[in-house]
């Protein structure tokens, strides 16, 4: 698992507990760019920082970052949101961004499943 | 996949991450609620592709009545364990399901993991009814659309569904569906049954 002993989150976070990026969500999907930016070496980005970027070189969700990572889901979408703010990950927003779900959306999911099935 | 014998399917280190295929644009999210030891885990597991995982999330809440066993009254911060499974529905869109904890004091958590959800399944366990009206009340309160999955344990009673609607005072809204969660089929019939409900009232309300 994370192999770095017990995880504080607020000193992991810097002492923020709320992410910048409200919209950020359990189920959004995130993905290191390959052709990122220049990352600022040593200021902004901490080791979970960085263990986020190799972990997701190919896309996964917040929930599925903080499983692989042993760490607490709201910390994850912190530094999640703060790689997005440096322009190091594209976040995939969830589906839903209106009040109300489209009847198309139920209607996608609904034929996936009966295929699955 | 989780192992048949364990009491806890998801216990243990994660396996090897699962990548999503490129393709993807964006997931969607059902909830599986109910009270303890309901079988939520077992259904997440029984649906999803990837090996069910387990993740932490902190909640501070005002501590009050009787889930205040510090006795400190204040604020508490808890650490809540959520399970969740994925299912990949197509080249574009993935499907994730949370196993959400159903009693009262794991609420100030549903305001995140309900936000953007389709809606949630309610397993209730109908040889401990009473432990359920609580998540259903919330259910509605929340506005959240639902359906009842009874999950069919051995010695589980049989009742009309008359009787079982009044009896968990359910409004006509929900359907109560039946399922064995251990098995993959049945899963996936329920989860079925349940995005066609949702499906169905969309069709018919669009307004709502
Ligand atoms: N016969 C039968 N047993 C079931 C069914 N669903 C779950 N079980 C069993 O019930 C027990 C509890 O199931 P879990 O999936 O761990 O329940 P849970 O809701 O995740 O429990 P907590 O996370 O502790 O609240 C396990 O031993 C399951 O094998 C079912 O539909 N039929
Ligand atoms: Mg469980």
């Amino acid at each position: 698992m994370s192999g770095g002993g017990p995880v504080r989150p607020y000193v992991i976070t810097g002492g923020r507990s709320r992410p910048t990026r409200t919209e950020l969500a359990f189920e959004s999907l995130v993905v290191a760019l390959a052709d990122r930016p220049e990352l600022p070496e040593h200021a902004l980005l901490n080791r979970e920082h960085r263990r986020i970027l190799d972990l997701c070189h190919s896309l996964l969700s917040i929930a599925e970052v903080a499983a692989h990572l042993g760490l607490p889901l709201g910390v994850v979408k912190v530094l999640v949101g703060d790689l997005w703010d440096l322009g190091a990950v594209q976040v995939l927003p969830p589906v839903p961004q209106a009040e109300r779900l489209p009847t198309t959306l139920l209607e996608e999911v609904l034929v996936g499943l009966r295929q699955l099935r | 996949m989780a192992s048949a014998n364990s009491a806890d399917p998801v216990a243990g280190p994660p396996a090897a991450p699962q990548y999503l295929p490129p393709s993807v644009q964006g997931a969607v999210k059902i909830l599986v609620t109910g009270p303890f030891g309901v079988g939520k885990t077992t259904l997440v597991g029984s649906l999803s592709e990837i090996s069910p995982l387990r993740t932490e999330e902190t909640m501070t809440a005002a501590s009050s009545g009787v889930d205040d066993l510090t006795g400190r009254g204040g604020k508490t911060t808890t650490t809540v364990a959520l399970d969740f499974g994925r299912i990949t529905l197509n080249p574009r869109l993935a499907l994730y399901l949370f196993g959400t904890p159903g009693q009262q004091r794991f609420w100030p958590l549903w305001d995140d993991l309900s936000r953007g959800a389709l809606g949630a399944i309610a397993m209730v366990d109908l040889r401990r009814p009473d432990e359920s009206f609580d998540v259903l009340g919330r259910l509605e309160e929340q506005q959240i659309p639902f359906a009842v999955a009874v999950n069919t344990f051995p010695d589980t009673p049989s009742y009309p569904e008359e009787e079982l609607r009044s009896a968990l005072d359910l409004l006509p809204g929900a359907p109560i569906l039946y399922c064995d969660a251990r098995d993959r089929r049945a899963a996936y019939d329920l989860l079925i049954d349940f995005v066609d409900h949702l499906y169905r009232t969309s069709v018919l309300e669009p307004q709502r």
